[in-house]
């Protein structure tokens, strides 16, 4: 567990003794007892540990999609426990992108509506955010998909879209959960490899919450959660074996 | 997030759900109908009211009676130096009393018209106050200096179908005349004769002066009879109607306070016009209440909307749309199923409007039409056309868009403030 005290100057993103406890019907769940973290700028960093360890709700807390009950997040050097929801709401827009295990991609709209969608939120002209968002798609290799809707895309093309998607504000940080978790073991080292690749190329960081080691491995960084606790914190390979 | 995306959004969302989209406008088309419908109904019936009104009360002409409303009556009564001063007033073009005998009954020959009252006028003041209400159907207009000529009415010339007089006959008025002085007073009746000068057309006018009930004799002739130099009436022609209640309040002037009282018949038929419009209001916001009903379906499904479209709200906010963005977005759709149901709920209203006007006619085209003394000839046959108005339509539209968005802001807000973790998980 790395020292709380000493100050990371050049991390992206941190969170300090974050706790949060939710409520599941009566019972209440205390997600995150106390974790500590700092990522740097352009590291692949996986969270991996088995089911109900608390990593999506560190992902959550993270990306300013949840507020701890305890404990700040800092991403970019902005403490963003202090911000409204309009603010947050920023925050995500330009310096984060999500990408989920089941895509999340809004049905009616064609690949390239997709993609384009974050740029329209930031009132981006719209001939320059087609023009973006096609130039995204073509970086995932789904030049000749773009005017395909969800359906009409396999899983791993879908979640090539939603990367896409998560690429196209250029944040500065990329949180995924579980993106490999509803694809075939192929598939999935093909996203798995798209991610590698973004992370060299762009330096992007990458935040990555998987329950496969295997995936965990080909991190930087891997950080082993369990019941709202960091149990571990390794070194990965950082390439891609299969 | 771009305007045009977020209404390019709301309106794909509507087509999605065409079938509840289309029944939520329905409910917003029957209320901007009942609106309209009644407001063009109302505002024809403004006009046609005004108009017929118009037509009957003639605009330019005040008439100046004694007595006053707020005092009583009075015993005034004019003289030659009344009419001469009010003649002097600006904008007065001319004026002519008149005076009223009561009970007069004519008798030609055998025939006989009972019970009508006889006016006493001047006949070429009078018509140069009245010009276009003396057509005659027999006869002229009685020479000047002759004191023993009449003219008589079409409805008192024609009763029940049948001819009184002609030109050129001798028909011999007699008069009720009260002799001595209180309390020793008597009636006397007595007969004098006339030479019918001519005989009216059948003019029908509404209001105060209906002729087609008058008999006229000369001024001089009825002050001889009766001993007296005064009179009952006078009529004042304005040369714009528009300057009509500016001279009454100089006519007023010229008499001691509250002596007389004068109709002006613009200020009737501005308070009657100002009436029929506070009815029409009324009326209109009672059929608004179907507006808000439409609203409460509004309510209803944009709140199942929200819960189905739940994680679709959460992806948005995962991707950085703000509260106000999501709010936006619910109520735009709610605004613009407001728009849709204006631009087809205006032209249904307006036609409803017509199919009511022609109910309403046939309905009383089926009754026979009193012949009472407010029809002319040429309205008799009248009904009331709805007059479309850009600002009834301009304003239920606003109305019904307003409505839209107020009952689209709860469940509007609901989405808005949703946890977006949790929208995420909503299966």
């Amino acid at each position: 567990m790395p020292d709380s005290s000493v100050s990371y100057m050049t991390a992206i993103l941190e969170a300090r003794d974050v706790h949060k406890t939710y409520s599941l019907g009566k019972v209440l769940v205390s997600a995150l007892r106390g974790i500590t973290i700092e990522i740097e700028e352009g590291e692949f960093v996986a969270i991996f540990g088995p089911s109900g360890s608390g990593k999506s709700t560190l992902l959550h807390v993270l990306g300013g999609l949840d507020r701890p009950d305890k404990g700040n997040i800092y991403i970019d050097g902005i403490n963003v426990s202090t911000l409204n929801d309009a603010k947050l709401a920023e925050v995500r827009l330009h310096k984060i992108g999500f990408v989920f295990q089941f895509f999340n991609l809004f049905p009616r709209l064609t690949a390239l509506r997709n993609v384009e969608l974050p740029l329209t939120l930031a009132d981006v002209p719209e001939k320059e955010s087609i023009q973006k968002a096609k130039d995204m798609l073509e970086l995932v290799g789904l030049k000749d998909r773009m005017d395909h809707r969800p359906t009409e895309l396999s899983g791993g093309e879908q979640q090539r879209v939603a990367i896409a998607r998560a690429l196209i504000n250029e944040p500065k940080i990329i949180l995924a959960d579980e993106p490999t978790g509803n694809l075939d073991t192929t598939t999935g080292w093909e996203i798995v490899r798209l991610m590698k690749h973004l992370n060299e190329k762009k330096d992007q960081t990458f935040v990555v919450v998987t329950h496969d080691q295997s995936v965990a491995e080909t991190a930087n960084r891997m950080i082993h959660l369990k019941d709202g606790l960091i149990q571990a914190v390794k070194k990965g390979s950082g390439s891609v074996h299969p | 997030m771009r305007r045009k995306q977020i209404f390019g959004m709301a309106w794909e969302n509507m087509k999605l759900r065409r079938l509840r989209t289309s029944l939520t406008t329905l409910g917003v088309v029957i209320g901007i109908t009942a609106v309209i419908a009644l407001a063009s109904l109302g505002e024809g019936f403004r006009v046609t009211v005004t108009q017929r009104m118009e037509q009957g009360f003639e605009l330019n002409v005040l008439t100046v009676i004694p007595g006053s409303l707020f005092a009583g009556p009075s015993r005034e009564r004019f003289a030659d130096e009344n009419v001469q001063n009010i003649t002097k007033i600006d904008g007065v073009e001319a004026a002519t009393q008149v005076m009223q005998i009561g009970n007069v009954t004519i008798y030609n020959g055998d025939r006989k018209v009972q019970a009508f009252v006889a006016t006493a006028v001047n006949f070429t003041d009078f018509i140069r106050v009245f010009p276009d209400r003396f057509t005659f159907e027999t006869g002229a207009q009685p020479e000047q200096g002759r004191n023993d000529t009449i003219v008589i009415g079409y409805k008192v010339n024609h009763p029940n179908e049948t001819t009184f007089a002609e030109a050129g006959d001798d028909v011999t008025l007699s008069l009720i005349k009260t002799e001595g002085t209180y309390p020793f007073i008597r009636s006397i009746i007595e007969n004098h004769t006339f030479t019918v000068a001519g005989t009216l057309q059948k003019k029908g006018t509404p209001g105060l002066t209906n002729f087609d009930y008058w008999i006229f004799i000369p001024l001089d002739t009825a002050r001889d009879i009766y001993e007296t130099s005064e009179s009952d009436l006078i009529f004042v022609k304005v040369s714009n109607p528009d300057d009509s209640e500016r001279i009454a309040k100089d006519i007023e002037a010229l008499f001691p306070p509250y002596r007389i009282s004068i109709l002006v018949p613009l200020t009737f038929i501005r308070q009657v016009d100002y009436i029929i419009s506070l009815v029409q209001l009324f009326l209109t916001s009672i059929a608004s209440i179907s507006l808000l009903v439409a609203g409460i379906g509004i309510m209803n499904i944009m709140t199942v909307s929200v819960m189905e479209r739940t994680r679709e709200i959460g992806i948005m906010k995962a991707i950085g749309a703000k509260n106000l963005t999501i709010l936006t977005m619910f109520l735009t759709e709610a605004a613009l199923i407001g728009v849709l149901g204006g631009l087809v709920g205006v032209p249904t209203g307006y036609g409803l409007s017509y199919i009511l006007s022609y109910g309403v006619s046939s309905f009383m085209g089926g009754q026979r039409q009193q012949d009472t003394v407010f029809q002319t000839p040429e309205t008799q046959r009248a009904m009331v056309s709805p007059i479309f108005s850009v600002w009834w339509a301009v304003g239920a539209i606003i109305f019904g868009i307003i409505v839209c968005i107020l009952f689209g802001l709860y469940p509007a807000r609901k989405a808005a403030k949703l946890d977006p973790v949790k929208a995420l998980r909503y299966e």
